[in-house]
């Protein structure tokens, strides 16, 4: 310690000529005048809010904390936690006084040193604090104790194991019968979040705690409501009575001032709704959600922006609970953008048959203001009610009318889109439209308006005398259109010559012509010839392909998928359920702790001595212990490719886990018809067996069940090892299946297809259903594998030159020949024996071997710096070596 | 849980800074800066980017921001912002850039105690006085006219008084004993031309600041007739006349015993401001302002557009800065604007294509007219193609000393013997526009 502090004060004779400033601080810190010595800690701390580099004065600070002044000590306190990170030695001078303080006899001291040891992200720090933290917890203070409380999921995020091994997790579960409602919050709040890390339910929830819970929530602050109410969200009533006597006892929790805490009360009632089926209860329930949503909507714009995303849950949900007040969703014109857009929505979710009227009107009003995204809105919202709505359509058709006429360039675009979908909707009718739309097509210049309209020509092009001239006017153009307007082209001018064949010949032929052979888009090309095909064998068909019955339009825009709508439901008033996302999706580091990468961004904008930088090495090298064997566990997969990078790039999340591709789809019928049930499949080596990875969704009505599965002969003859166990699956979930497949069992003797494939069944409840998932050799290739010198050189010379295939593999960034060997034996393509050339590069020689004892042979050359590989490629087994190049072109590119 | 929190100047200057969970990326302050200053219109409040949520409000020039990458209640942390503005208002006496730099050190010991390890403790400036240790330093409030702040509708500051509450408050001895009692009340109204009401509502609010001493004991009470929508009352039930509150909601602190029966409030008012009670009225009630507007067509390139406005409100009350303001046709190229009476004015704003109005003291029971000749650029052959283009009208205004709902303070009781304990009461209703608006 004394030679660190002897080293700390020879770095100091530098900085001094420079920084007189500092020197000063310095002086004024040994002062004996208390308010001198208070007044320079405030500069220190000033300075460092600026962003200047006041760790120097470290051991200066943190002299003036041995002082009664509680107010001076709260000072130092705050420089100590900003830069005991930057200093850590120097943090271990504080600990002593810290321990100390926490005995103090003032409540407020003994906090305040537990919460910031708490803070001080060392490990030597935490190993100091156990033993008073356990103090803390028993003390006689609430203060002390919620600090306490609220201090151990700190010390889990930096030691999980230390927390566990030592009990503060039990202790953290009495201080649930606290008598203190804010320590028993902050124990709420501690629990929900270390079992989030953990993936382990530690809050335990039961009939036995639930009654200290909401006692707990009547006494505490609005913070502490949140946690607790939060905490309730997750439990699972045990039946009707115990729902309703908890949504009774949250009711109450409505009329709170704090939007946070209403929301999370709203979330808690309609979980318990969905565990009484009194339809008098639930009436009554519904009934009294109904003011705070709406009073939420008179509260500043942030809170009515988060309450309108989960407004639009909640009607989705439970329609009936907002079903008559549609008129408070009506747009103020002092609602900032983001809120009018979520009011719009919701308009257009409340719409019935006694309120479209006032709706449209009001839309009405909106498409004639002044912001353009706003009036956008309003017009596809019309279009929406009245596809939404038969009895609206007429109304509404003679609104979009009258802003049609207004002839505002971007109302009549949208107002085209719209009209198109409810044209779809409703063939056939309102057709008085047509003629306002022809008169103003000039304006139209925005590809989806441009489309819409060319697809109103074409469908109605019988009915519009010069739909030949006008459609012939966009056809000059052609090529200089987006793809989507060329197809609605396409398609309209082949509708325009089925309904016209007469003077439209050579329209039809020069637009197939631009189609097929002039574009360089294939979807157009592929679109092109299957039209002129179609139109070449026989025209009548054509006809009933391409003027037959189009599927009815309906809209679900808004809506929220189904799976995510019930699990949105269940995490109402978090984040998710604004994004409308799953929160997976955005939450990045939810069991992942945040060592290596943050700290080395924050290193690097410290100047630091070579000392602290050696020091902080071996530190970084204790926490990432724990760190590595994680990633090693998964593989030696992409992550791996930064190893030999500078700054490892920051993966979101975990290692991507194996990549299922749908394989069917739920609109595929099965061997009797029916529909319903989606597979994604992916078949891969998992722990040295071939394994076949599937994700069954059942999209059904009802539950699926009696799940089996055959597989087809195939070349390597894979069967399944078990059957399938798998539990019914509720209608619109899904569940993750995997079979061992075991080789060599049904053969095909046929040779192996390129990309190989496996033929699968599945028998359900519902039906039989087939596809086939397209797999990688290195599913197939063996473990085992791997030949030594002598056994390699004997075929490697048999097969010779002669049957050798030498193929280019490029990949993502050069590599060099240790990475690359990694990469291979990911793959069970295994090492033998390398060379090094003279120009540098090297050779790598490897074997794999199939489960029926064929061998694949290569020379892998890895020159330095390039990014590609020279693969020489020698078999007896001449099939596989279309296979064998593509598994590497995959696992390289 | 919170991972960072910052406030930062309308310039993107980083004002204060904390990071309480070292889990999200340094130099956020600078992405959402960026990202909030190119937005494509407002943004919205909370938005992801990166895996990093960014929560912000905008308070008196300044931005509060958090950023979390859990899946935390976004409304808490809004909610937390806002009240975290507050407790710095009630500490520093002013909120504004240079309130709170002068202030840093105060702030930062506030922010520990506000919240820890990213978990919000309490925002409650009572409880937040006894651990708070640093003085403010005193701002010179700025001078705020009748026409209160745009961006701070909620909380208007109670008869401007910018005292910082703290410590050094207790021992000073220029303290005085009094509470300030406001019931705010925001109308919306949307009228058609006729005059006919499509949507009407009141969002009141009482709001107190308390300076008493001792921190006594206050009973509010309210009208005796007090209905509300969905909730058993029992007492003297609403006839004709009597106010009927669609919903309401309570500060924590107050106990709600006597308020079935007796209409009665009770609490222990905690310092610095708060919100006793949040109250919405929808439904029929006198609209304060009735606008009636006209538009004619005079020869195929003029028009005159004629509003008049009504004030339905008593005749010892008046409306203050009455603004009324007139979108006309795109095709404008002259207005002309006469006033019959002075101590009017009116403007047309070629920009934005808006007539502006004002009027400084508008008594209640009167009218006011303006009638305003527009030459257009471009023909018009049908006083209906040209009414489409003109409107909405819109109001803005503030009414001292009335409010619509006739929601009334009865009393405001301080429950002490001591007779020699008499504080300052100071009472004041307060009507302003939210969105007052009347279509053509």
């Amino acid at each position: 310690m004394v030679a660190m502090r002897q080293k700390q004060n020879d770095g100091k004779f530098f900085q001094t000529t420079k920084r007189g400033e500092i020197q000063e601080l310095k002086e004024e810190l040994h002062a004996n005048d208390k308010q001198k010595q208070k007044d320079a800690v405030k500069k220190v701390i000033a300075n460092m809010t600026v962003g200047k580099d006041v760790s120097a004065l470290f051991a200066d600070v943190v002299n003036c904390i041995q002082t009664d002044n509680v107010e001076l000590k709260k000072l130092v306190y705050l420089y100590v936690m900003n830069y005991a990170k930057a200093q850590p030695e120097l943090a271990i001078l504080a600990i002593n006084t810290f321990r100390k303080d926490a005995k103090d006899a003032n409540p407020l001291i003994r906090s305040l040193a537990v919460r910031t040891m708490g803070c001080i992200r060392l490990d030597q720090v935490t190993e100091y604090l156990l033993e008073p933290l356990r103090r803390c917890c028993q003390d006689h203070d609430p203060y002390v104790r919620k600090t306490s409380a609220i201090c151990i999921p700190k010390v889990y995020d930096i030691n999980p194991e230390l927390v566990e091994d030592q009990g503060f997790v039990e202790i953290l579960k009495d201080l649930l019968g606290d008598g203190n409602p804010m320590v028993v919050a902050n124990a709420v709040a501690g629990l929900a979040e270390i079992s989030q890390t953990c993936g382990r339910d530690l809050l335990d929830l039961d009939k036995g705690n639930i009654p200290k819970l909401l006692a707990a929530l009547n006494e505490c602050n609005e913070w502490g409501q949140v946690f607790i109410l939060d905490a309730l969200a997750t439990y699972d009533p045990s039946g009707p009575s115990d729902a309703e006597s908890i949504s009774e006892r949250v009711t109450a929790r409505l009329s709170h001032a704090n939007p946070a805490v209403v929301l999370t009360a709203i979330k808690v009632i309609l979980r318990c709704m969905e565990h009484t089926e009194n339809p008098e209860v639930l009436r009554m329930l519904a009934k009294k959600l109904n003011p705070p949503l709406v009073t939420l909507l008179s509260s500043e714009p942030e809170v009515q922006y988060v309450a309108l995303r989960n407004i639009r849950l909640i009607v989705q949900k439970r329609p009936g609970i907002l079903a008559s007040d549609v008129k408070m969703f009506f747009c103020k014109y002092n609602d900032p953008i983001y809120v009018k857009l979520e009011k719009v929505d919701i308009m257009c979710m409340l719409v019935s048959d006694k309120n479209f009227d006032q709706v449209l009107l009001e839309l009405k009003e909106y498409a004639s203001g002044v912001d353009v995204e706003f009036v956008r809105k309003s017009v596809r919202s019309i279009g929406r009610v009245a596809v939404k709505l038969e009895r609206a359509c007429e109304r509404a058709m003679n609104v979009l009318l009258e802003l049609i006429e207004t002839k505002v360039n971007y109302v009549v675009q949208e107002s085209c889109v719209v009209v198109k979908d409810i044209f779809r909707k409703y063939p056939s009718r309102y057709e008085q439209v047509l003629s306002a739309l022809c008169e103003s097509m000039e304006v139209l210049d925005e590809p989806e308006a441009k489309a819409s309209m060319i697809w109103i020509l074409g469908e109605y092009a019988g009915r519009i005398d010069n739909s030949d001239e006008l459609l012939e006017s966009f056809l000059d153009s052609f090529h200089d259109e987006p793809l989507m307007v060329q197809m609605q082209l396409l398609t309209a001018i082949v509708k325009l010559f089925l309904q016209k064949p007469s003077s439209t010949q050579d329209m039809v032929s020069k637009v197939l012509q631009c189609a097929t052979e002039e574009s360089t888009n294939h979807d157009l090309r592929d679109r092109g010839y299957i039209y002129w095909r179609l139109l070449a064998t026989n025209p009548e068909a054509t006809k009933r392909v391409v003027l037959g019955d189009k599927p009815s339009l309906r809209d679900d825009s808004q809506s929220v998928d189904k799976n995510l709508l019930e699990k949105l439901s269940s995490e109402l008033s978090l984040m998710s359920s604004v994004y409308h996302k799953y929160a997976e999706e955005f939450v990045t580091r939810l069991a992942v702790t945040p060592s290596g990468a943050d700290e080395k961004a924050q290193d690097d904008d410290l100047d630091e001595e070579d000392r602290q930088a050696s020091r902080r090495e071996v530190q970084e090298e204790l926490e990432r212990g724990p760190d590595a064997g994680r990633n090693g566990s998964g593989g030696l997969d992409l992550l791996d490719l930064g190893m030999g990078d500078d700054s490892p790039p920051r993966t979101s999340g975990a290692a991507p886990a194996v990549q299922k591709v749908a394989v069917l789809p739920p609109t595929q019928a099965g061997q009797h018809g029916n529909t319903g049930f989606a597979v994604s499949a992916a078949f891969v080596r998992q722990r040295g067996s071939p394994t076949l990875m599937m994700t069954f969704s059942n999209s059904s009505s009802g539950p699926l069940g009696g799940f089996a599965i055959q597989v087809n002969k195939n070349p390597f003859g894979f069967a399944p090892t078990q059957q399938i166990a798998c539990p019914e699956i509720m209608s619109g979930s899904s569940a993750e299946v995997a079979v061992v497949m075991t080789p060599g069992q049904l053969m095909s003797n046929t040779p192996p297809t390129n990309p190989l494939l496996l033929q699968v069944a599945i028998k359900t409840s519902l039906d039989i259903f087939y596809f086939h998932v397209q797999f990688d050799l290195s599913a197939v290739l063996v473990e085992s594998g791997a030949l030594t010198r002598d056994d390699f050189t004997p075929i490697w010379q048999r097969v010779g030159e002669a049957g050798q295939k030498v193929a280019m593999i490029s990949m993502a960034r050069p590599m060099d020949a240790e990475a690359v060997k990694a990469q291979l034996a990911a793959d069970n393509v295994h090492y033998v024996a390398q060379r090094q050339v003279d120009d540098g590069s090297v050779l790598l020689y490897t074997s794999s071997q199939t489960p029926n004892n064929c061998t694949v042979l290569s020379e892998v050359a890895v020159s330095p710096g390039s990014s590609s590989l020279k693969v020489s490629i020698r078999t007896e087994t001449q099939v596989l070596m279309p296979l064998y190049e593509a598994m590497l072109s995959r696992r390289f590119g | 849980m919170i991972s960072q929190f910052y406030i930062l100047s309308l310039r993107g200057d980083t004002i204060i800074t904390r990071d309480f969970r070292g889990d999200v990326v340094k130099g956020t302050a600078e992405i959402f800066f960026r990202k909030v200053k190119f937005w494509h219109g407002d943004a919205p409040p909370i938005f992801n980017l990166e895996g990093v949520t960014y929560v912000f409000i905008k308070k008196n020039g300044l931005y509060f921001v958090a950023t979390t990458c859990h899946n935390i209640s976004p409304a808490a942390v809004v909610e937390l912002l806002t009240k975290m503005s507050k407790v710095f208002k009630d500490f520093c006496g002013v909120l504004n850039e240079e309130s709170i730099r002068k202030n840093f050190v105060l702030v930062y010991e506030l922010l520990d105690e506000m919240v820890d390890y990213g978990y919000p403790q309490t925002t409650n400036t009572e409880h937040l006085k006894s651990c708070i240790h640093n003085e403010a330093v005193v701002i010179e409030a700025p001078k705020t006219g009748l026409n209160l702040p745009q961006w701070n509708p909620r909380t208007v500051p109670s008869n401007a008084v910018h005292r910082p509450v703290g410590p050094m408050q207790n021992d000073s001895k220029s303290k005085k004993n009094e509470i300030f009692v406001d019931i705010l009340e925001r109308i919306s109204v949307l009228m058609s031309s006729n005059g006919f009401v499509i949507n009407s509502a009141i969002d009141g609010s009482i709001q107190m600041k308390s300076y008493l001493m001792g921190n006594p004991e206050l009973k509010l009470a309210l009208n005796e007739d007090i209905m509300v929508k969905n909730m058993d009352l029992g007492g003297s039930h609403g006839g004709y006349g009597s106010v009927i509150l669609d919903d309401c909601n309570f500060h924590e602190c107050v106990d709600l015993q006597d308020f079935s029966d007796l209409r009665t409030l009770s609490f222990y008012p905690p310092d610095g401001e708060f919100a006793v009670m949040n109250y919405r009225i929808t439904g029929d009630f006198r609209v304060p302002f009735r606008i009636f507007p006209f538009a004619e067509l005079q020869a195929p390139y003029k028009i005159e557009v004629t509003i008049k406005v009504r004030a339905d409100i008593p005749e010892q009350n008046y409306g203050g800065n009455v603004q009324i303001s007139c979108m006309l046709p795109k095709t404008s190229a002259s207005v002309s604007t006469e006033l019959a009476v002075s101590g009017q004015s009116a403007e047309y704003l070629a920009s934005e294509h808006r007539l502006v109005w004002n009027i400084k003291k508008f008594q209640g029971g009167t009218e006011a007219a303006i009638k305003c000749r527009v030459t257009l650029s471009a023909p018009v052959s049908n006083i209906a193609n040209i009414k489409k283009e003109v409107g909405p009208v819109s109001l803005t205004y503030e009414i001292p000393m009335y409010n619509v709902s006739n929601l009334q303070v009865r009393y405001l009781r301080i429950a002490e013997r001591h007779k020699s304990y008499n504080p300052c009461r100071w009472v004041r209703y307060v009507t302003q526009s939210s969105s007052y608006v009347c279509r053509f």
